[in-house]
């Protein structure tokens, strides 16, 4: 069964290409942290309320790079809020990322491929070869936010981070985005989790934009 | 600790939650809104009246119980909320979701 970490990571690739969507390297481990955090949360690991984070069981579920987090939460002395934690797991989400890739090679949905560029650089690309978990987990999103059923809470938390990572227009237009906006707004509160990914996002887009307008003056 | 009645007011079963709805109580409410549902009880109240606090893993549950009912035909609300409570629940825009009453009275003359 695919984490929440390998949905996200799916959604970010462009398919043919293999290469990652343009997505600010903050913004990727900011989103990868948070789905983290959701996958541990989704195993009964964790729980969260607006002002700490909780582990209520350190029981391994099985991928490397969650047990370990799991492991630095729980051996942590100090109580901590969602959003202190996801800037801290945002530090290790190169290897979160390779190892969720690794895996979706080895389960035959995404092929690796290393290619030259310039005679010298050499970038890894990840194709797609089994579009079927993407399309799934794109058909539950799409199912969400075109409708007004009550959403489970798996596909609230996926939306919450394809949305934080502005990953979305993959799945629809523009025109379709601004029609279902409304919809997004109230989904994508739905997890605190998830919100607090989009707020830690937000505040360096915030800060970026305050240095370029500061440079520019 | 939580704990849970029941009873029920015609078409509505009103669940009674007192205590703290966590990631280790929530798994014992999710299991009592399956077994209301699944025998065809399908209108939910969920009086909050004596709920003192509820994480991220309650209100999944809320969401989760709300889908079930909906999925049958019926529908989950909730009533009573203590102002802490009801704080997280309108943060969260669950309000948006799931129908909030403030007492029992309005909720069940909302569901008749």
């Amino acid at each position: 069964m695919l984490t929440f970490v390998d949905e996200i990571l799916l959604l970010m690739l462009d398919d043919e290409k293999g290469s990652f969507l343009p997505i600010r390297e903050s913004t990727m481990g900011y989103v990868l942290a948070g789905a983290v955090l959701m996958d541990l949360a989704f195993a009964n690991r964790i729980d969260t309320d607006p002002n700490q984070l909780m582990v209520l069981d350190k029981t391994p579920i099985g991928h490397s790079p969650h047990d370990r987090i799991l492991e630095n939460i729980a051996t942590s002395n100090e109580t901590r809020d969602t959003k202190a934690w996801i800037e801290t797991i945002s530090r290790e989400a190169g290897e979160i990322r390779d190892q969720s890739l690794a895996s979706l090679v080895d389960t035959g949905i995404l092929e690796s491929q290393e290619e030259k560029f310039l005679w010298v650089f050499r970038a890894r690309r990840y194709p797609t070869i089994d579009g079927r978990a993407e399309r799934e987990v794109k058909l539950r999103i799409t199912g969400v936010l075109l409708s007004d059923e009550t959403p489970d809470p798996k596909d609230v938390a996926i939306i919450c981070l394809a949305d934080a990572c502005n990953i979305l227009r993959d799945v629809f237009s523009e025109r379709e985005i601004s029609r279902i906006r409304p919809r997004i707004d109230q989904i994508r509160k739905l997890d605190l989790i998830g919100r607090e990914v989009s707020g830690a996002i937000q505040e360096i887009e915030q800060a970026i934009m305050a240095a370029m307008t500061h440079a520019h003056h | 600790m939580m704990n849970i009645g029941e009873e029920k007011a015609d078409s509505v079963v009103i669940v009674a939650i007192e205590g703290r709805v966590d990631g280790l109580t929530a798994p014992e409410l999710e299991n009592r809104i399956s077994e209301i549902v699944d025998r065809g009880d399908v209108q939910v109240l969920l009086n909050c009246a004596g709920m003192t606090y509820v994480s991220s893993a309650g209100l999944r549950i809320f969401l989760t119980g709300a889908r079930k009912c909906q999925q049958n035909g019926g529908k989950l609300m909730i009533c009573s909320l203590q102002p802490d409570c009801k704080s997280v629940i309108e943060t969260s825009g669950f309000h948006t979701v799931i129908d909030c009453h403030d007492t029992r009275e309005a909720a069940l003359a909302a569901a008749s």
